[in-house]
């Protein structure tokens, strides 16, 4: 019972949130932030160590009860998708497809940037997937976690959980308001398999598009479903052995031409 | 069995933070929103106990949580009207605002590893959240297309 007795961090907890949701959203140029934006920033500035406001082991506790509220974000929007159960039905087919955007997306756009920036194989732990809790186990019995795989799938972890959220929703905000895609394409983009991306994601959409939003949330959601059920499955056979071929693949025409700058 | 109750403690805590915010930041009467996340927690229960049965420990709490709350909103279940009701009282940004509050006062403590990576994984980790949304939101957008749904 020892996290259900931190007061301090429920308490600090209450007084973020009261307050972020007391200032409401804001938006700046075309982007909108959220009260979930301020109270992690807000929540970040009191838990730096400098301050000494929290000790390490607050921290673990509040990290503890933050898996706790996902339950219920996840149970909110899952309320959402039962009675919109025939409009997923008949989008069965964009949900299953839009999953091979999600899983090669990351290796896509991550892998040849961190082979350009100069990474070695870290970039394979680095760029198979968006490096949530599933995903360093399957790297760590792969590869285990001191090798550089390990140690890249590790750092991405650190980055996803320091500024994955916001990231996201500034890039759904921005995308969303170009008006380009329709917002259930963007509403299965923001399902990424990761509880805290997704909503952050997901509001700047529904925001935009209210009297959409009940099924904005809903295919979200089952993307998201679909993302975690599959994903497992898909980061063993796929993701891995495919960011590792692709790194082997781009290395090579790398040392080629470092080789042929020597010679010549 | 210790551990199984401080998590419906604190399930049932940060109901209550939850039905705060909304009730502050979206004018939803305290009460209401209470009632709200009571039926969200009661889901939450269900799910977190079944992923604690032998045969259904191999996948994630937040799963079974999601299939539970898909069930019982959906048409097959008796109670699916007053579920969707009652849950529409409280909205989703205030359900998010306590889980990135949470997140964000455990952020201390990874600091320093991120100290000691290099400043490569910035540029390398944007494009690999970006990646994921951006071809996923164009792949359903080209198959949302085909299937006459949009």
């Amino acid at each position: 019972m020892e996290i259900l007795k931190d007061y301090r961090v429920h308490l600090l907890a209450l007084l973020v949130v009261l307050l972020c949701e007391f200032i409401g959203s804001q938006t700046i140029w075309i982007i909108t932030v959220y009260p979930m934006l301020y109270a992690m920033i807000i929540g970040g500035i009191i838990s730096l160590p400098k301050l000494k406001i929290l000790t390490e082991k607050n921290m673990h506790h509040a990290s503890s009860i933050m898996l706790i509220t996902l339950m219920l974000l996840i149970a909110k929007l899952g309320v959402g998708i039962g009675p919109k159960i025939n409009e997923i039905l008949h989008a069965k087919m964009a949900l299953i497809f839009q999953e091979v955007g999600h899983f090669a997306g990351t290796i896509l756009l991550g892998l040849p940037l961190a082979m350009m920036l100069g990474m070695g194989r870290e970039a394979v732990g680095a760029a198979y997937s968006v490096a949530r809790e599933p995903n360093i186990a399957i790297v760590a019995d792969k590869y285990g976690l001191d090798s550089p795989e390990g140690r890249g799938v590790m750092s991405m972890y650190v980055c996803g959980t320091l500024y994955g959220a916001i990231w996201m929703s500034i890039l759904a905000s921005f995308i969303a308001k170009l008006d380009i895609i329709h917002p259930y394409a963007l509403a299965m983009g923001a399902g990424v398999g990761s509880g805290s991306m997704m909503a952050a994601s997901l509001a700047p959409i529904s925001a935009l598009y209210p009297a959409m939003a009940g099924d904005i949330n809903a295919y979200a959601t089952a993307a998201n479903l679909i993302s975690s059920i599959l994903g497992i499955y898909i980061y063993i056979f796929f993701s891995l052995p495919f960011a590792s071929f692709l790194y082997n693949f781009l290395a090579r025409f790398k040392r080629k031409k470092i080789i042929s700058a020597e010679v010549y | 069995m210790k551990h199984i109750l401080e998590t419906i403690f604190l399930l049932i805590l940060v109901a209550i933070i939850m039905a705060a915010g909304n009730t502050v930041g979206y004018n939803i009467n305290f009460l209401a929103s209470l009632e709200a996340m009571g039926v969200l927690v009661i889901i939450s229960i269900i799910g977190f106990l079944i992923s604690k049965l032998p045969l259904f420990k191999k996948l994630p709490v937040i799963l079974w949580v999601s299939v539970v709350a898909a069930f019982v909103s959906s048409p097959i279940s008796p109670l699916n009207e007053e579920i969707v009701r009652i849950t529409e009282q409280v909205t989703l940004l205030a359900v998010c605002t306590p889980v990135l509050a949470y997140a964000g006062l455990s952020i201390g403590k990874d600091l320093a590893l991120f100290k000691r990576i290099s400043w490569r994984i910035i540029p390398v980790s944007l494009a690999v959240f970006s990646g994921t949304f951006i071809f996923a939101a164009l792949v359903a957008q080209m198959t949302l297309h085909w299937e006459g749904v949009i």
